[in-house]
């Protein structure tokens, strides 16, 4: 999750549409919503593209409407429980919603709530995240299954992109110690 | 570049025993050998029954021949762990341990078991302290800052096993600044 432009991750985390209500008409240019109409008329609202709303809502032709992804029933769920929301599944393909999230940020006049948003349920979220992939990493190869109950699995299912990274960095880390670990015990047999 | 993925986030635990393993540790010799020179430096003369400091891999060669006796560290004692488990319960903060003792211990109670007192003691000491440790390091995860990072007295090995997490999740925190 960077903004270099040569990194798979933002152009994913930007593959999303997000809806913009016009604040002007625009003649001619229906077509860009699918639809059969000829004009995008005043306070119409479209799904555009990422890379269009920059354009349209710095020109201010346009309002963004928030995503539904961080919509208020988002934000009271994650004020709730953190660990109990699916990030995953609030974004599509991919599932990262932090990028998608830091790209909305951008867009915003205030980014100081967003990134407190988005800053406390990644805190939040982070020790469940390595607690499990320690859990995972001394499993080891055979347990597989994990035994700590569904609200985990469910936990594990709706982990976003970058937490996944974190997660498969952290279980090769205590692999790595484990295995070193035993190594010595082995050694003594 | 062209390292595995899992050698670029941090060195391996091998990798650190090796590193470890130049520090000096003192022995008896059973053998006499004069002053012997080394990439690293000089070590010896040994002379029996004088005690000697030389690398522990040194050490750890000698032993296995059976020619010497590994004295074990001050810190290396069923009561010295004692009173740090005890240290590192009550307090918050990391209590203070020589930087490499988890390799350390691990190649001397490997290698010379029979020259330490009580050394399943021992082992299961260190493991209480490991997972005392751990808890603190997970504790810090939760007020985890996207510039710094304070835990110190933390050891090699444990640097080495949150390095590669705790730096991914600091530049997720720094990303998502406003």
């Amino acid at each position: 999750m960077n903004d270099d432009y040569f990194s798979i991750d933002a152009i994913l985390a930007e593959n999303q549409k997000v809806g913009c209500r016009f604040k002007i008409d625009i003649p001619d240019m229906g077509h860009l919503g699918g639809g059969g109409e000829r004009d995008i008329a005043w306070s119409n609202t479209l799904q555009l593209p990422i890379w269009l709303v920059y354009t349209v809502v710095l020109s201010d032709w346009a309002d963004m409407i928030m995503p539904p992804a961080f919509g208020n029933k988002v934000r009271n769920a994650l004020k709730a429980e953190p660990c109990s929301v699916r990030l995953a599944s609030l974004v599509g393909a991919g599932g990262l919603w932090y990028g998608f999230g830091k790209t909305i940020m951008e867009l915003l006049v205030d980014k100081k709530e967003m990134s407190e948003l988005l800053t406390n349920t990644f805190r939040k979220r982070l020790v469940e995240v390595i607690d499990q992939a320690q859990h995972f990493a001394a499993l080891g190869p055979a347990g597989g299954t994990g035994g700590s109950g569904d609200s985990a699995q469910s936990f594990r299912e709706g982990l976003d992109g970058t937490e996944r990274e974190l997660f498969a960095l952290a279980q090769e880390g205590s692999k790595r110690m484990k295995r070193w670990y035993e190594e010595g015990e082995k050694a003594r047999r | 570049m062209s390292l595995p993925p899992a050698l670029r986030a941090s060195v391996t635990p091998p990798e650190l025993e090796l590193i470890a393993c130049q520090e000096l540790v003192e022995i008896i010799p059973l053998i006499a050998m004069e002053k012997t020179a080394f990439i690293s430096g000089a070590y010896g003369p040994l002379r029996p029954p004088h005690k000697a400091r030389i690398p522990i891999w040194m050490a750890v060669n000698l032993k296995q021949k059976k020619k010497c006796h590994i004295l074990a560290p001050e810190w290396l004692t069923v009561e010295y762990l004692q009173d740090k488990i005890l240290q590192e319960t009550t307090q918050d903060e990391f209590t203070k341990l020589p930087f490499r003792f988890a390799e350390i211990s691990r190649v001397l109670l490997d290698a010379a078991s029979d020259d330490l007192q009580n050394p399943d003691k021992l082992r299961s000491l260190l493991k209480d302290l490991r997972e005392a440790r751990q808890a603190k390091a997970r504790a810090g995860l939760q007020s985890l800052e996207h510039s710094t990072l304070g835990l110190s007295n933390l050891s090699a090995m444990e640097i080495n096993e949150i390095r590669p997490f705790f730096i991914e999740a600091m530049a997720v925190l720094g990303q998502l600044r406003p």
